[in-house]
C-alpha cells in the first residue's frame, strides 16, 4: 500500500460565472519515504495540488487516498483530524505565532496530538530543535530569528509530531540562497533519519537539486515525473 | 491547555488596541460604581434624615388619623391612658417613645405671615427619639410649660427672627375657632433635614394642647428602637398588645413615610438599569471590535492553526480567553478607579450647592452635601458582569474567525 494515491483528481474553482480549472486530472502515487518536488510555471496548480494532498481542501472530482483511506470526501472536521495526526505543513511565510518562543511554537504542534507527560514533550521539542540546528535559540521570539531560522522552527513544528507526510509550499521562496540550501538540507536530513515523506514545491532549480523525485506540473496536469539518485 | 496559554499570550499583542478597549470598559465600570455609590448614599442619607428628624423608627397612630396624616387633622387623636402606655412599654428592642401633636399654623412675626407646621413635643422624650437637639445652633430647647419655641435656621432667616424675638402662631382649634399662641424664640436648629430647617415650629406639648383645645390628645407616638433593620417584630408586638386590649391603634414603620424617597430610589434603579445597559453595549462593542480586528490581522495565523489540525472550538477558545483577559483587566481597572471615586465620595462628599442645592424640591430630604456609600456587592457584581459580557460577546466573532476556510485563510483569498 502506498502512502499517497491520487486518481483523476480535478479541481475547478468557480470565479463568478467563470470556471477556472486548477487541476485537470492528476494521477500520482507517492511511496513512504520519498523526497519529491513539484515544480512548474506559476499558475500550474502546485499550491492547489499540495492543498488537496494536505487535506486542506477536497477535489471537485477524483479520489485521494492517504494510507489507503479515502480522504477526498471527508467532512471538514474529519479532514482537520487527518491533518492533525498525519500531516505536517511548512509554509512559504513561516506562519510562526509571534508571541510564542521558538520552543513554544514547536510545542504548540505536539500539544495538539500528545497529552502525555510534560517531561516527554519537553524532551521531544528540545531534540527536534537541536536536529534542525536551533540549539540555544529555543527562547527567541520569531522577531528575534532570521528568515532561515524561522523556517527551521517551522520545519521543527511540522516534524515534532512525527507525521508520515510533510508538505511544503515554496518553503524557500522568502530565503536567500544560502539559507534556502540550509533549509532543504535539513529536510533531506530529516527524510533520511526519520523516513518522513516530503513533498515540496519550488521555483528554484538549486533547491530542486536536492530532491529524489521531480514532478512537473503544467496547466493542472503532470507533464513529467522522474526519479533520480 | 495550550489554547488558554496562547489566548493569554495574545493579550500582549496589539497592546494599544487592547489598552483602549480596557480603558473604555474601565471607564464605563467607574461610572456605574460611582453612580451606584452616590445613589446609595443619597438613599441612606434620606432614610437617616427621615428616621432622625421626621418619624423615628416606628409611629403609632389611629388608622383613621394615619390615612389623613398629611392634612394634620385634629380628629382621631390619641388620648394617652394607662392601657395605651402599657401597650408600648416593655417591648423588646424599644428604646424611647415620644408623643407629639402636629398642627397647621401660620407664623406671624409682626410684619409677615407664613404657613408652618406646629409640632407640640415633650422635650425630654423628643430628644430620646430624635437627634434634632444635636443641631441646636443658638439658644436652648424649652421646658414644658414655657412659652418658647424652637425653629429652624432657614425659617428664622426667612422671617428675620433671632433668639428672644416674639412670634405669634395663628391656629384653628378642634372646634374650628381661631386662636393664637404667643411664643418667644428660645432656640434655633440647623439640621440636615430641609423640612425641619424651613417649616417647623417646635412648641411645648402642653401649650399646644391647651391652645388647640384637644385636652391631652396627641397625633401620634413616635418610637426609637435599638434595631434599625429589624423593626417588623417590634411593630408586630405593639400591634398585638393593642389588639389584646381592644384598642384600634396601629404601629407603622418609618418606611411608610419614606415613600417618596423609596419611589425615587426605584426610579434610580431604573436609571441604573439603563446605565448598565449602556455599559453592556459599550463593553460588547469593544470586545466584538477587538476580536474581529484581531481575527482579521491574524487570518494567516488562523489558517496555519487550521492546517495543523486545530479544532474550531480550540481556536474559539484562544479568542475567548483573550477577550476574557481584556474583560478581567478592564474590570479590575474599573473597580480600582471606582474604588478611588467612591472612596473620595465617602470621605469628602459632594456639595449639593454646586447643582443648585436643595434636593427637598424633589421630595428628597437632604440638604447641603451627599456622601457616597461603599457597596461591595456592586463591585463584585460589575466585575463578573464584565467577564460574562466579554465571554458572551466574543463567542460569535471568535466562531466566525475559527470557521474560516483554511485555504482562504492561508492564502488570503
Ligand atoms: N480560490 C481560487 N479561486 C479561483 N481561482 C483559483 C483559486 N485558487 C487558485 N486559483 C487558480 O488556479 C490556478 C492554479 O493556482 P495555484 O495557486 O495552484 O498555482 P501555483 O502553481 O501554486 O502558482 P504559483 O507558482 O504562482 O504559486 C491558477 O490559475 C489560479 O489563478
Ligand atoms: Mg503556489
Amino acid at each position: 500500500m502506498s502512502l499517497l494515491e491520487l486518481k483523476g483528481v480535478k479541481k475547478i474553482y468557480q470565479q463568478g460565472k467563470i470556471k477556472v480549472p486548477a487541476l485537470r486530472g492528476v494521477d500520482l502515487i507517492v511511496e513512504q519515504g520519498e523526497f519529491s518536488t513539484i515544480f512548474g510555471p506559476s499558475g500550474s496548480g502546485k499550491t492547489t495540488l499540495l492543498n488537496m494532498i494536505g487535506c486542506l481542501d477536497t477535489p471537485t472530482e477524483g479520489e485521494i487516498r492517504l494510507n489507503g483511506n479515502k480522504v477526498s470526501d471527508l467532512s471538514r472536521k474529519a479532514l482537520a483530524m487527518t491533518r492533525r495526526f498525519n500531516i505536517g505543513f511548512v509554509f512559504q511565510s513561516y506562519n510562526l505565532i509571534p508571541v510564542l518562543t521558538a520552543y513554544e511554537n514547536v510545542e504548540f504542534a505536539i500539544r495538539l496530538i500528545d497529552h502525555t507527560s510534560e517531561l516527554k514533550v519537553k524532551e521531544r521539542v528540545l531534540k527536534i530543535l537541536e536536529e534542525v540546528g536551533l540549539k540555544g535559540l529555543e527562547n527567541r521570539r520569531p522577531n528575534e530569528l532570521s528568515g532561515g531560522e524561522s523556517q527551521r522552527v517551522a520545519i521543527a513544528r511540522a516534524l515534532v509530531k512525527e507525521p508520515k507526510l510533510v508538505l511544503a509550499d515554496e518553503p524557500t521562496a522568502n530565503l536567500d540562497s544560502k539559507n534556502a540550501a540550509d533549509v532543504v538540507k535539513i529536510m533531506v536530513k530529516m527524510n533520511k533519519e526519520l523516513g518522513t515523506t516530503f513533498i515540496f514545491s519550488t521555483h528554484d532549480p538549486m533547491v530542486m537539486e536536492y530532491a529524489h523525485r521531480y514532478i512537473n506540473l503544467k496547466d493542472g496536469m503532470i507533464s513529467a515525473d522522474e526519479r533520480r539518485g | 491547555m495550550f489554547s488558554i496559554k496562547l489566548g493569554l499570550k495574545n493579550l500582549t499583542r496589539q497592546k494599544r488596541r487592547n489598552s483602549i478597549t480596557i480603558l473604555v470598559i474601565a471607564f464605563a465600570f467607574f461610572i456605574y460604581l460611582f453612580l451606584d455609590s452616590v445613589m446609595g448614599g443619597m438613599e441612606q442619607l434620606s432614610f437617616n434624615n427621615i428616621i432622625n428628624f421626621e418619624t423615628g423608627n416606628i409611629q403609632v397612630a389611629y388608622p383613621q388619623y394615619w390615612e389623613e396624616r398629611e392634612e394634620l387633622p385634629l380628629e382621631n387623636l390619641i388620648y394617652l391612658n394607662q392601657d395605651i402606655e402599657e401597650s408600648i412599654k416593655n417591648i423588646d428592642g424599644l428604646l424611647a417613645t415620644s408623643p407629639e401633636l402636629r398642627f397647621i399654623a401660620n407664623l406671624n412675626n409682626g410684619i409677615d405671615e407664613i404657613a408652618v407646621i406646629g409640632l407640640g413635643i415633650l422635650p425630654e422624650k423628643y430628644n430620646e427619639v430624635y437627634t434634632t437637639q444635636q443641631y441646636l445652633v443658638a439658644g436652648s430647647i424649652f421646658s414644658p410649660g414655657e412659652s418658647k419655641a424652637v425653629i429652624g435656621k432657614g425659617l428664622a432667616e426667612l422671617m428675620d427672627l433671632k433668639i428672644g424675638d416674639y412670634i405669634t402662631l395663628l391656629i384653628r382649634t378642634k372646634e374650628e375657632t381661631f386662636n393664637t399662641i404667643d411664643l418667644e424664640i428660645g432656640g434655633l436648629v440647623n439640621t440636615p433635614h430641609p423640612m425641619i430647617n424651613n417649616g417647623i415650629v417646635f412648641v411645648p406639648l402642653d401649650i399646644a394642647q391647651q391652645a388647640l383645645n384637644v385636652e391631652n390628645g396627641v397625633s401620634m407616638i413616635t418610637i426609637r428602637t435599638n434595631k434599625e433593620k429589624e423593626i417588623t417584630p417590634i411593630i408586630d408586638d405593639i400591634n398585638q398588645n393593642f389588639q389584646k386590649k381592644n384598642i384600634n391603634i396601629k404601629a407603622y414603620s418609618w418606611r411608610e413615610s419614606a415613600e417618596t424617597v423609596i419611589a425615587y430610589s426605584a426610579a434610580q434603579d431604573a436609571e441604573t438599569a439603563v446605565v448598565l445597559t449602556v455599559i453592556l453595549v459599550i463593553g460588547m462593542i469593544g470586545i466584538i471590535n477587538n476580536v474581529i480586528l484581531s481575527a482579521l490581522e491574524r487570518t494567516r495565523e488562523i489558517g496555519m492553526m487550521k492546517a495543523l489540525g486545530m479544532r474550531e472550538w480550540e481556536i474559539v477558545l484562544v479568542f475567548m480567553i483573550e477577550a476574557c483577559g481584556v474583560g478581567i483587566i478592564g474590570g479590575l481597572a474599573g473597580c480600582l478607579l471606582g474604588a478611588a471615586g467612591v472612596g473620595w465620595m465617602v470621605k469628602y462628599g459632594y456639595d449639593l450647592s454646586y447643582i443648585g442645592g436643595d434636593m427637598s424640591l424633589y421630595g428628597i430630604p437632604i440638604l447641603d452635601k451627599i456622601y457616597g456609600v461603599w457597596n461591595l456587592s456592586s463591585f463584585i457584581f460589575i466585575f463578573f458582569f464584565g467577564i460574562i459580557i466579554a465571554l458572551f460577546s466574543s463567542i460569535a466573532p471568535a466562531y466566525w474567525a475559527a470557521h474560516k476556510d483554511p485555504v482562504k485563510a492561508l492564502y488570503h483569498r
